[in-house]
């Protein structure tokens, strides 16, 4: 019990006695892979009252190289309710000894702009220090005072990828069980880790975590590190006060910032009332309804007010007709409501990376997007506002297949938007290929997609000439001197359905030998994607989406030339999908039929190597290359 | 070097008109109902009128410089809508800030025939402190439709009244009318430098203006329809192509009273000598001496000693990624703190080369970042350099970057000349900066060719000059392993084995890359015989130039030569069926070269290939002969090497190829 026994001795600000740090009292174990060594990660956290608390931060970091000069800077975020009490940071060289001091004067004050937002609250002190030789060490402290409980912080014991830690703990005291907060633990598994929980207190301690080393198609750093949730039950959050324990909870909390936004001026209604008066049924009408949103407002975000929770009004977006997403789809619940549909606000954890809110675990700090949904006949629509150009009912890779929180009347509910599986996200492709003696070719082709891979390409329809033709030469790089002749789009919405015809041209396709041409007849879908391989790979990966697609190229050979042997048909079944190529000889050339069925799946490392091998056999094929000769 | 490309387009000047007043919030219909604009019909927003109004007040003894800003743009689709957020930068100081004021903002749009405007809420201006040195004020429009005309006017004020913001005359939407004028007072001379495609010349009168009481000159420009700025890849610095007009106050001429600032380029050199920081503060070597007597012991030659002395600011001194002409610390702090702006370092450098006896003379260049400055001028320079004449040849030193070296400068230096600034010679005038020297990257392949198409071997790659330094640079912070699972990935996922990397930490001399390969795919099979390409897994697949037309120059940043050895070991029973023919081809001018050769033996092939490209920088009309240049590299790195096999007592012979 050796670590209690420091904890009681030593007072919660630890002060930072320079000889204490030598680059050599790092145990070898933890410079393997790593940019950086925390030698020291402290965070107390005390509650006084529900709207008093105090946070005192104390951290070490050894930085090795330069891939960690990140950690070289140093911030603090602050706002109206959070004060900084003290600021100061140390700058150690490698025996250890102090080599420069920065204190609160030094440290430089900015708007916390995120790049995105027009504007925003909040401030952040900050300091960047130049490092000019490695290893250094930076010792940084700081101590604030918040109202907000609300956003009490967490715990994550490693920072991320190419970092070890020698040290890392998480203290809370609160004075009473009213003021207890919630403590879920994640990931803590195999890491070394001392925890205790008296009355009146929480502690947990790591140390000695090695670095781990980022691997292609590895799951997210969030969804591997350990780390603690913290949350508080009863609470103060931009001077409202609240209560939550679970997602319902949540929902309630969420419907007082909602009331009252959605108030419309009477000339709205009407006009929102007139735009569904020939439709048909419920969803008739909101497909109109988000049309107008769509045709009439943009996405600006501007964030000011509860912390960036809180909607502005549903009648200063009517006004302006722009806002963030919680304005917008605040506002189409709004005109919504006034034709009798009924919708939710919906919070997401937005991106690519298909993020969970955590069953286990109500708060207020997941997520970081809002989208809507509609009920309609026991089916859920999800509807992104923030988006002028996407289908009704379809959000694509930004919101898809995840765990979201559906703010009800009643409260808060978890429920899942919609997934696009494997062959939702299709691809289909059919080219007729004309070969000359010369190695050139003309194509004509078609090319239809469907969920994800619809996402990815019908932007494209709105792109200027120029660039549509820039997209197509870089999106088929390798084919020599490729021209686009002419193209068209065809944007089915209702059916999320998009349709590009092309004619291409390419002057340098074939290779020539005497009287051979050599060719690769799958001629548009030749990516050879194979992903990097690991000597030992030690991280899980995913596929976080699968998708379908089907070539069929109908290749006809200059006159005069024929093709001795085609290829052997190859099937590979697999777990990962499934792989087809057949060539069957024409009139005066070939048809090729290609079929790749990845799946969307989460497997072990050591499934990476045949993982690996199965896209290697089907780049391998894919580019497969065929003689045709002449008689002559 | 002579910007040619600047010389040439100065002749495209064109476009006068005919002044129209414009009034804030009086548009016109037909711009309304506008769905297109007819001069670029892909444009998704186009500024209709764009005004910019600078004089000078004196209030209260206060100078100021006033901007009035009046810009009306027109929305066609969504993706213009971007075009209706606006920024405004405004500088400040310990002391003084720039402020807007008399911000007015209206949104029109076409509601049953007629235009209905929105105005801008002053709730909805946000001015933000973005950081020490500048503040923000943004606002974006409301109520914005595809069709929108927006109207905003504004006005600066500027208690920096030297530093005239340069006019633009070009964005990334089309302009369809532009007014530009500025008064200034008589007797303070303003050099005007033009650049960029499209320019006029102004219209220049005098009048008396009576907010200041004095006479002042009136230089203002008018052009119609100019076009957007259009992104190229491989292009230095867009700005040297965005048309507009950079302001400089050159001389004071008073009754009474005269002052020169900046004429020429001997004038420039002359200012910035007169400066404390090049007159005084370079010369007081107290900060350094005992530590460099150290170092400069044991190096006999001048030579030497300028070499030991790079080196050891190099190592010394850390660069704080700042640009600067000027101290930023110090001689003092710098070598006290080991770190400071470019000027700083480079400065420190010239000051001890001095302390040790050599003929040191800081260089003040503008770098790639920021324009070439065509004309004389003081602000245009942003970057100093160190300069050493031993024995009739000239060294440039830039110790800021950790892999350069002498002669060898970080591509940033390489944007134009220098100007020196000898003041113990008292010689002040322009300097040619040497151009980089050609890089060089030579590969010898050796493959064993088996009869079931994998192959297997070695690779040995040498980098010189600033392939080297590219390379060193890339890969300082990389991991070993990860790099070559990546090199694993470029070369067509062949397996690497036993890479090393020799002389990476240096920055003198090359760098060499060896490593060992196996290659699964390394010649296709078909009908029996076994295809090879000529480079294996070295060649050019794709074409880095694909647009049909270029408008900027192509910046490789400097002349390089790629030089490629591939010698295959045939297998067993297999002779040459056919190889492809020899090649030798030139850009006209001598812009580059390419060479292509096969040698074939009993058991082996040899192929050479070359390919330079002879200067850093190519003008767009030479673009479609480097375009075809590499179009027929790539078809001749295309054509295969045919093998077959041996048949019975009757072995093929070599034909074909030569």
């Amino acid at each position: 019990m050796r670590f209690f026994l420091y904890f009681l001795i030593c007072p919660l600000f630890v002060v930072a006695q320079s000889q204490i740090y030598p680059v050599s009292k790092i145990p070898d174990s933890l410079l393997n892979d790593a940019d950086i060594v925390v030698r020291e990660d402290f965070m107390d956290v005390e509650v006084f009252a529900l709207d008093k608390m105090k946070i005192t931060v104390h951290r070490v970091v050894t930085i090795l190289n330069e891939d960690g000069d990140s950690y070289g800077t140093l911030s603090v975020g602050y706002d109206n309710d959070l004060k900084i009490r003290s600021v100061s940071a140390k700058i150690l060289n490698e025996q250890g000894e102090e080599i420069d001091q920065i204190k609160k004067n030094d440290f430089k004050d900015f708007s916390a702009v995120d790049g995105m937002s027009l504007y925003t609250d909040n401030r952040v002190l900050a300091y960047q220090y130049l490092i000019q030789d490695y290893p250094v060490t930076i010792v940084f402290d700081y101590e604030i005072d918040t109202k907000d409980t609300g956003v009490i912080p967490s715990w994550v014991f490693m920072p991320g990828y190419n970092a070890s830690v020698e040290q890392s703990r998480y203290t809370v005291k609160y004075p009473n069980n009213k003021l207890r907060p919630t403590i879920v633990e994640r990931n803590l598994g195999s890491f070394i880790l001392k925890k205790r929980e008296t009355e009146g207190s929480f502690a947990y301690q790591a140390q000695g975590l090695k670095a781990m080393k980022y691997e292609s198609l590895s799951p997210s750093f969030a969804k591997t590190a350990p780390q603690l949730m913290v949350h508080m039950p009863n609470f103060n959050y931009k001077s409202v006060p609240g209560s939550i324990y679970t997602w319902k909870d949540v929902g309630l909390w969420m419907n007082g910032l909602l009331e009252g936004q959605d108030e419309l001026s009477p000339e709205t209604i009407s006009t929102a009332k007139q735009l569904v008066t020939n439709a048909k049924d419920t969803l008739e009408k909101a497909k109109l309804i988000h049309a107008y949103v769509q045709e009439n407002t943009r996405y600006i975000s501007v964030q000011v007010g509860i912390g960036g929770l809180q909607p502005i009004s549903a009648i200063e977006v009517d006004r302006v007709k722009y806002g963030d997403c919680k304005g917008l789809t605040n506002y189409t619940m709004a005109l919504l409501k006034a034709v009798g549909v009924n919708s939710y606000y919906v919070v997401v954890q937005a991106g690519r990376d298909k993020v969970d809110f955590y069953d286990d675990f109500a708060d207020l700090g997941q997520g970081n997007h809002v989208i809507l949904t509609i009920p309609y006949n026991g089916k859920y629509y999800w509807i992104d506002c923030t988006s002028q150009v996407h289908p009704f009912g379809f959000i694509g890779d930004f919101t898809d297949d995840r765990q979201v929180l559906v703010v009800k009347p009643e409260g808060g509910e978890l429920m899942k938007t919609e997934a696009y599986l494997n062959e939702d996200n299709l691809q289909l492709t059919n080219a007729e290929v004309k070969l000359f003696k010369d190695g050139s070719m003309d194509a004509q082709l078609n090319i239809k997609t469907t969920g994800i891979q619809y996402d990815r390409r019908f932007f494209i329809e709105n792109e200027t000439k120029e660039n549509i033709e820039r997209f197509y030469k870089n999106y088929w790089g390798s084919i020599g001197s490729l021209r686009v002749e002419k193209f068209a789009f065809q944007n089915q919405k209702d059916s999320v359905l998009f349709q590009e015809t092309l004619q291409v041209s390419a002057l340098d396709y074939a290779a020539k030998t005497n009287d051979q041409i050599i060719f690769a007849p799958n001629v548009f879908n030749n990516s050879g994607y194979v992903p990097k391989r690991y000597r030992h790979r030690k991280l899980p990966f995913e596929v976080q989406r699968g998708y379908l697609d089907e070539d069929n190229y109908l290749i006809s050979y200059p006159e005069g030339y024929n093709v001795e042997n085609l290829p052997q048909p190859v099937h590979i079944q697999s777990n990962f999908g499934e792989y087809q190529m057949t060539y069957e000889a024409t009139q005066g050339g070939l048809r090729l039929k290609r079929k790749f069925l990845l799946k969307q799946g989460y497997y072990p490392p050591e499934e990476y190597e045949n993982y690996r091998k199965f896209r290697r056999q089907v780049a391998k094929t894919d580019n497969t290359k065929i003689i045709i000769t002449t008689d002559q | 070097m002579l910007h040619r490309f600047f010389i040439t387009i100065m002749g495209v000047c064109s476009l006068a008109l005919g002044a129209q007043e414009v009034k804030f919030g009086e548009i016109n219909l037909e711009d309304l109902n506008a769905t297109e604009y007819i001069n670029d019909t892909e444009a998704n927003a186009v500024i209709l009128y764009k005004k910019v109004n600078s004089y000078f007040i004196t209030n209260g003894g206060n100078s100021r410089l006033v901007t009035e800003v009046h810009e009306r743009i027109k929305i066609f689709n969504k993706d213009g809508f971007e075009h209706a957020t606006k920024e405004i930068s405004l500088y400040k100081n310990r002391s003084s800030e720039e402020t807007v004021s008399k911000l007015k903002a209206l949104t029109f749009n076409l509601i049953d025939g007629k235009a209905v405007e929105t105005e801008l809420d002053k709730e909805n201006i946000f001015k933000t402190e973005a950081s020490y040195y500048y503040n923000k004020v943004n606002f974006t429009m409301p109520n914005v439709q595809e069709g929108s005309i927006l109207d905003i006017t504004y006005r600066l004020n500027s208690p920096f009244i030297w530093n005239i913001d340069s006019f633009v005359f070009q964005y990334e939407i089309p302009v369809k009318q532009l007014v530009a004028e500025i008064r200034t007072p008589k007797g303070f001379n303003f050099k005007k430098t033009p650049k960029g495609e499209f320019f006029v010349y102004p219209k220049v009168s005098t009048a008396t203006d009576h907010r200041i009481g004095m006479d002042v000159v009136k230089t203002a420009y008018h052009l119609n329809n100019v076009p957007a700025l259009k992104e190229e890849k491989y292009v230095d610095n867009i700005d040297n192509y965005r048309s507009g007009v950079l302001f400089e106050l050159v001389s004071v001429d008073l009754p009474g009273y005269f002052r020169s600032y900046s004429q020429s380029w001997a004038d420039v050199a002359k200012t910035i000598g007169n400066t404390d920081d090049y007159k005084n503060e370079l010369d007081k070597t107290r900060a350094f001496d005992d530590e460099l007597d150290a170092v400069l012991s044991g190096l006999p030659s001048k030579k030497d000693k300028m070499d030991g002395i790079f080196k050891y600011v190099k190592d010394q001194l850390t660069w704080n990624e700042m640009d600067g002409k000027y101290f930023f610390n110090g001689l003092k702090k710098t070598w006290k703190e080991k770190k400071g702006n470019a000027a700083d370092i480079n400065l420190s450098l010239v000051a001890m080369l001095r302390y040790a006896g050599l003929n040191a003379n800081p260089v003040l260049i503008s770098t790639k970042d920021n324009r070439v400055p065509y004309f004389p001028t003081v602000d245009g320079l942003n970057y100093v350099i160190a300069y050493v004449k031993l024995d009739g040849t000239d060294y440039f030193l830039d110790a800021t970057h950790e892999f350069s070296d002498v002669n060898i400068l970080p591509i940033r230096d390489y944007n134009w000349r220098g100007i020196l600034i000898n003041n113990p010679d008292k010689v002040w005038r322009i300097v040619d900066l040497k151009q980089p020297k050609k890089a060089v990257k030579m590969f010898v392949l050796d493959a064993i060719v088996h009869d079931d198409g994998t192959t297997d071997g070695t690779v040995k790659a040498r980098l010189s000059n600033h392939f080297a330094m590219n390379f060193r640079e890339e890969f300082k912070n990389l991991d070993e392993e990860e790099y070559v699972a990546d090199l694993e990935v470029k070369y067509g996922n062949i397996e690497i084995s036993e890479h090393s990397v020799q002389k990476l930490k240096d920055f003198k001399g090359g760098v060499t890359e060896e490593f060992k390969f196996y290659d699964e795919e390394g010649a296709e099979m078909m009908n029996g015989k076994l295809f090879l390409k000529p480079l294996e897994f070295l060649t050019m697949e794709e074409n880095p130039f694909k647009t049909e037309k270029r408008q900027y120059p192509v910046d490789f940043g400097f002349p390089f030569k790629n030089s490629f050895m591939v010698n295959y070991t045939l297998p067993e029973g297999y002779t040459v069926e056919s190889v492809p023919e020899g090649l030798r081809m030139k850009i006209p001018g001598d812009l580059g070269t390419f060479t292509y050769m096969v040698k074939v033996t009993a058991s082996k092939l040899n192929i050479l290939v070359n390919y330079e490209i002879n200067q850093s920088i190519v003008y767009p009309e030479n673009y479609d002969f480097l375009k075809e240049f590499y179009k027929q590299i790539i078809t001749k790195e295309a054509e295969p090497l045919v093998l077959s096999k041996i048949t019975n007592g009757n072995s093929q012979s070599t034909t074909g190829g030569r």
